[in-house]
């Protein structure tokens, strides 16, 4: 490749070629090639998600045995949490987003975040081989002793999760680096976009957290391999230990997922409302509260694994105070929308479906804290409706809200408003459609993971499964217009929304560099610095001068 | 590899080495950027190695018997020279980033060649260990079977001690040897299973097929000296008078593993007592009822001798479960030390080829941060694995 590349080109021209993306050292490049990478991951996870609604139409075997369901409910677990959701906000948009929004020309190790994206490609690939080599039927927590024993292809997915893991750790690690050390001297901690706080307690909980799933997995990969016995109740071992590792690593791997949909939400909720965000120390502060006690609940997953009853009430009232940053966030969201000039394009669409399903989400997570409830609720639909409300209805909306948001930025064309507003409801309503009822029929009594039930949970499971049916149709219409868009969607203004962060004064697409010149650094959140064209776009205007030696 | 446009800058920085990358400030700015960088990935190999550290801890808890025998089979010398190699491997990689720092190209080369010799110095010694562990059968999880020849044959089939119920001994006259039975007392800790009660099998001594062993002999000199036995006691009970004649005994078997054919040296003691280990030769009441014939003895020991015996003892149920934990800390910590061995053999090369300048030499210090990190984990591995008391 010849030294003349115009560093002042758009970064999806600049250099052309497949090994100017396979070789490239762009973060917002590799950030692309994640997000294609996720979305094909999506539509493998959601179409397992299908497979086990459609088998549960009806009560008996309906599309297939016990064992295919055990292994369609694994493998859609298996590939949402570890390839989707956890890389989604943080490797994909965060990577394109994070440096932009410093104001830097990349993150701080470009070649560990390539880095990053192969383990996460090996990492899949490892996935994928189990999903051909016999699929996986042991949950996508990997449970010992079941795990040890299991006849599918238990030691590809571990050592695929294995990978995964050093992906997310060094994705991690380079953030938390580029934000201490790339942030511009007028840029101080709480001048920080809240996108960047919340980015920030992610990374920190990628580091903390993920090591020690690695080491879990690890010995699990030993203990099938080589019979070390340290989980192995028949050698010896201790299968609870596992349980506590495990969790130890997938609980902050919850907010993992949340934490960074939270300061997408954060960015969009001002944004649409041109109105400063409300309170922003405390949803800044609760970004990092929340990465603190992500350590300190994880055994509210072992209520009924045996746990000494000390332990179940000190792990109980820990789980109580994760309530209290996460409403936090939600008053101060709900605060910003009051009395703001809220205008309802689909990311904002996309934000007020993440508040609503959100709070029932965390209102459900209190009820599971409550010991003699867990001990009735533990392992039935309600658990399965309250996880998928985070995971699924907040997390992964907040991913397609922050899609609709930084898509004109990153590919310089506009996706189509009207399909995507019609999209935006259908996901609302079938999302709740398809869980809804699972906390109905979990609270009386049906036990997630069976591919059999009683015929009076019938009826809730044909809502449900009509409910995934329309939510898949709707997420699959995102994946074609935004596909449409990139070929014929008109050409994106530089701030379509008004946003004040960093990343709308760069160009669209952003230049190589992200900006020809070191960029102006304003006040956040200040939408009376901004005018809206006519043609579409906002614009600063000219009077308002640049705060670039101090904050606000 | 690199994207074409990072040679574009580099004339922006002609007076700084040409390995500072185009999008950070300066050579400093590249400077702190790493080392923030490397200190988290050492954050990130605490908690990777803090698992084992609880799994330790937890097991320890639970079973400090198992700890408390087992160590004796890890090698403190070996132990020590590692601890003391790694030291200096240690010194000698801060020592690198020292001379990397001033210039000193020979002193960076010197330095970073005694790193890797005493890495794979460390390595060796490893190798020794775990070499003997395998010989022995003293390993891991399922492959823990120290009783076990090489030939296959049990010395030890540890489903088969007596649960400790009284029974009589059925002896085969014919055949000349025990066909079952069991002791009086408890010839070990384990709680009786039902199945069993009372009807155990008594395994055949491995090697009598082929040589019969006709009398006890004490095996001198074979303890492996202070206190600390060579190899893994395997218990059998002794029933044959030709085998023991001074009456029913434990007989501790050292398989040699095959490297006489499976013959095995033979030296009877009293059967241990039910408590642990170590009382059982001290105390005297707990010796089998069979009284008078026992090998209880009451004058004083030395101190040597109680060690021994009480490494000698009958191994703790779920033994192999410290072993497990060694291989596991141990086996990390190897790979760690392999990687360093690549890293530094890396830094060397560029060494040589002279990259390393007082303006950037970031790379030997992280990877002397780094290498400082194994060593410290290594020096809590070597007390918690090996002296133990």
């Amino acid at each position: 490749m010849s030294a003349a590349v115009d560093t002042n080109a758009s970064y999806l021209t600049a250099t052309r070629g497949w090994k100017s993306w396979a070789y490239t050292l762009d973060h917002k490049r590799i950030g692309m090639m994640y997000l294609f990478g996720i979305l094909g991951a999506l539509l493998l996870g959601g179409a397992f998600a299908l497979l086990v609604r459609m088998e549960l139409w009806s009560p008996g075997q309906t599309i297939a045995g016990k064992d295919a369901y055990n292994k369609f409910f694994t493998l859609h677990g298996a590939v949402m949490v570890f390839l989707v959701i956890i890389p989604g906000l943080p490797a994909a948009l965060g990577n394109m987003i994070l440096p932009i929004q410093l104001g830097a020309p990349d993150v701080a190790f470009p070649k560990l975040n390539l880095t990053s994206f192969y383990l996460w490609v090996i990492g899949a690939l490892l996935l994928l081989v189990a999903v051909f080599t016999g699929g996986l039927d042991t949950g996508w927590t990997f449970y010992t002793p079941y795990s040890l024993q299991s006849q599918t292809a238990v030691i590809p997915a571990v050592l695929g999760a294995f990978v995964l893991g050093f992906s997310s750790i060094f994705t991690g690690l380079n953030f938390l680096v580029t934000i201490h050390k790339f942030r511009p001297k007028a840029m101080g901690w709480f001048q920080m976009p809240l996108n960047l706080w919340a980015l920030y307690s992610t990374a920190l909980m990628q580091v903390l957290a993920t090591p020690v799933l690695g080491i879990t997995l690890l010995l699990l990969f030993v203990e099938r391999f080589m019979h070390i016995g340290i989980f192995d109740p028949n050698l010896g071992g201790d299968p609870v230990l596992f349980q506590h590792f495990f969790w130890f690593y997938s609980h902050p791997a919850v907010y993992i997922m949340i934490v960074p949909a939270m300061g997408v939400i954060s960015e969009i909720t001002t944004t649409f409302s041109r109105k400063p965000i409300f309170g922003y120390r405390f949803i800044a502060y609760s970004s990092i509260a929340l990465a603190l006690f992500s350590f300190l609940v994880w055994g509210h997953h072992m209520f009924v694994s045996g746990q000494s009853k000390l332990a179940n009430m000190v792990f109980s009232a820990l789980t109580f105070s994760v309530g209290i940053p996460s409403a936090i966030k939600v008053f101060n969201w709900v605060s910003t929308l009051y009395k703001g000039d809220i205008r309802l394009q689909t990311p904002m669409l996309y934000a007020l479906s993440f508040l609503i399903m959100f709070t029932i989400g965390g209102l459900t997570g209190i009820f599971l804290a409550i010991l003699s409830i867990d001990v009735q609720l533990h392992d039935t639909y309600f658990v399965v409706a309250h996880f998928h409300y985070v995971m699924m209805g907040s997390t992964l909306v907040a991913f397609v809200a922050a899609l609709h948001y930084w898509w004109p930025k990153v590919t310089g064309k506009m996706y189509p408003e009207r399909p995507a507003q019609v999209a935006a409801v259908g996901v609302f309503i079938g999302f709740n459609l398809t869980f809804l009822p699972q906390f109905v029929m979990g609270s009386r009594g049906m036990p997630r993971r069976y591919w059999d039930y009683d015929p009076e949970f019938q009826i809730f499971h044909r809502l449900s499964t009509v409910g995934a049916f329309l939510l898949g149709l709707s997420l699959f219409g995102v994946v074609c217009y935004l596909m449409w868009s990139l070929k014929y969607g008109t050409k994106a203004p530089q701030n379509p929304w008004g946003g004040t962060t960093l990343e709308w004064d760069a160009p669209t697409p952003p230049t190589v560099f992200n900006f020809p010149e070191p960029p102006e650094i304003h006040e956040l959140y200040n939408y009376d610095d901004l005018e809206e064209l006519p043609e579409g776009g906002w614009v600063r205007k000219p009077s308002t001068g640049a705060k670039s030696s101090s904050g606000h | 590899m690199s994207q074409p446009s990072h040679d574009d800058h580099h004339d922006d920085h002609g007076h700084q080495s040409r390995f500072i990358q185009h999008h950070y400030d300066d050579a400093q700015h590249q400077f702190d950027s790493g080392k923030l960088g490397i200190w988290f990935f050492l954050v990130q190999e605490i908690l990777f190695f803090s698992a084992l550290f609880v799994a330790y801890i937890l097991y320890r808890h639970h079973h400090p018997e198992i700890y408390a025998y087992a160590h004796h089979y890890l090698d403190v010398k070996w132990g020590a020279i590692n601890t003391a190699v790694l030291i200096v491997s240690s010194l000698s990689a801060a020592w690198a980033v020292r001379c990397a720092q001033l210039a000193q190209r020979r002193g960076l080369i010197a330095c970073l060649v005694i790193t890797i010799v005493c890495a794979l110095g460390f390595l060796g010694i490893k190798t020794v260990e775990y070499s003997h562990k395998v010989h022995e059968h003293i390993l891991w999880g399922k492959y823990f079977d120290p009783c076990v020849a090489s030939a296959g044959n049990h010395l030890l089939n540890k489903g088969n001690n007596c649960p400790g119920v009284k029974t009589s001994v059925v002896w085969d006259g014919k055949a000349g040897k025990a066909k079952s039975g069991c002791l009086e007392g408890d010839y070990d800790q384990r709680p009786a299973e039902p199945g069993i009660q009372g009807k155990c099998e008594v395994v055949e001594v491995v090697g009598a097929n082929r040589r019969p062993i006709e009398a006890c002999e004490e095996a001198p000199g074979k303890s492996g000296g202070h206190g600390k036995p060579a190899k893994f006691p395997c218990y059998e009970l002794a029933l044959n008078p030709h085998v023991c004649p001074a009456g029913p005994a434990a007989m501790v078997l050292y398989g040699d593993h095959g490297h006489h054919g499976g013959a095995i040296e033979v030296k009877c003691e009293a059967v241990p007592a039910p408590a642990a280990p170590a009382d059982a030769f001290a105390d005297p009441t707990h010796a089998p009822s069979t009284g008078e014939r026992t090998f209880a003895q009451q004058k004083p020991k030395s101190k040597h001798e109680l060690a021994h015996e009480f490494a000698s003892g009958p191994p703790p149920e779920h033994t192999n479960m410290f072993f497990s934990i060694y291989f596991a800390m141990t086996g990390l910590h190897g790979i760690h030390v392999l990687v360093g061995v690549f890293v530094f053999i890396w830094l060397l090369w560029r060494a040589i080829r002279g990259d390393f300048t007082p303006d950037y030499f970031g790379p030997v210090d992280y990877a002397a941060l780094y290498w400082h990190l194994v060593d410290l984990i290594w020096i809590f591995l070597f007390p918690l694995l090996y002296l133990i008391h």
